[in-house]
């Protein structure tokens, strides 16, 4: 934890005409120890334990991540252990997750087993986001 | 119960004549025949690949270490170690770090070492560090700088033993 970042952690959103961009897919057999940055869309089927900030994540049926996430649109059908940062957050029925939702708009599907926290943020709040709060227990 | 039941194989006979009317009749809950695998794949076949192939699309930025017991395509950026069974570093991809596995087809740069059995390096291939290999091929146009050397025994065990997970700021 040197200097912190200057700017902000959600990137602006991008164009419509570069959004061409193809996702990144993490495979069922894919483990990854580590943080991933995309200004595209990121799907895990695998195992990912880090922070993930993309500008839409989906962590798909079987997937698992345990870590933070910053973006704009997620979408939890698998399991997550940690934090969201998100505009828009989607748990599928199939979706695990325990820890804390930020969020501007939710949406929780019928079956979903949610053991977490959901509070509420206007959009500036992940607009000017620069720097995580601490976790807390 | 049986309200359920009666519901599945609805749907289930639905589904089958939607795809085949005539053949509606005699298909019942049994796995699709074949032939009619064989048509399905054509619309599904991308999707399909793509969730065993891992893909590191151009936009991800990865720091950290990688592994996967399948195949992966990487044409974003990754700073770490990268175990995989085929991977691929396709062009205007960026690796800091190690990359182990069966096959390695290099388009991009990478920085560091590769250790594979098979290792192609292609005209656009930027390699700066060792390769390890045990059947190399090298277009013309690709740059190299480290040693090439023929691994013998080493590639053989499977590089469970470097397990170096990054401290995880939260």
């Amino acid at each position: 934890m040197s200097a912190a970042p200057a700017r902000p952690l959600l990137k602006p959103p991008r164009p419509e005409g570069l959004t061409g961009t193809a996702p990144s897919h993490l495979s069922k057999a894919m483990t990854i120890k580590g943080d991933l940055e995309s200004d595209g869309e990121v799907v895990i089927h695998g195992y990912v334990s880090g922070q993930v900030t993309a500008d839409r994540l989906v962590v798909s049926v079987g997937g698992c991540l345990e870590g933070d996430i910053i973006a704009r649109d997620v979408r939890i059908e698998g399991r997550l252990s940690g934090r969201i940062f998100a505009l828009n957050v989607t748990l599928d029925a199939a979706a695990e997750v325990s820890g804390r939702i930020f969020h501007n708009t939710i949406t929780v599907a019928k079956g979903a087993r949610i053991d977490a926290r959901m509070p509420w943020r206007p959009p500036s709040y992940f607009e000017t986001l620069e720097q995580l709060p601490e976790a807390r227990a | 119960m049986s309200v359920f039941n009666r519901n599945e194989k609805d749907a289930g006979n639905n589904m089958a004549g939607g795809d085949k009317p005539r053949d509606a009749a005699p298909v019942t809950a049994a796995p699709a025949k074949p032939a009619q695998a064989s048509v399905q794949p054509i619309g599904a076949a991308e999707p399909a690949k793509s969730i065993g192939v891992s893909v590191i699309s151009k936009a991800l930025r990865i720091t950290g270490q990688l592994e996967s017991t399948e195949d992966i395509r990487i044409d974003g950026e990754v700073d770490g170690d990268i175990h995989g069974v085929s991977v691929t570093v396709g062009p205007g991809a960026k690796v800091k770090g190690s990359v182990y596995g069966q096959t390695v087809e290099l388009a991009g740069t990478i920085e560091g070492k590769i250790e594979a059995k098979k290792v192609v390096l292609t005209s656009t291939a930027h390699m700066a560090g060792d390769v390890i290999h045990q059947d190399i091929k090298i277009e013309s146009g690709a740059y190299i700088d480290g040693h090439c050397r023929p691994g013998t025994n080493k590639l053989d065990s499977k590089p469970a033993e470097v397990k170096k997970p990054t401290v995880v700021a939260s």
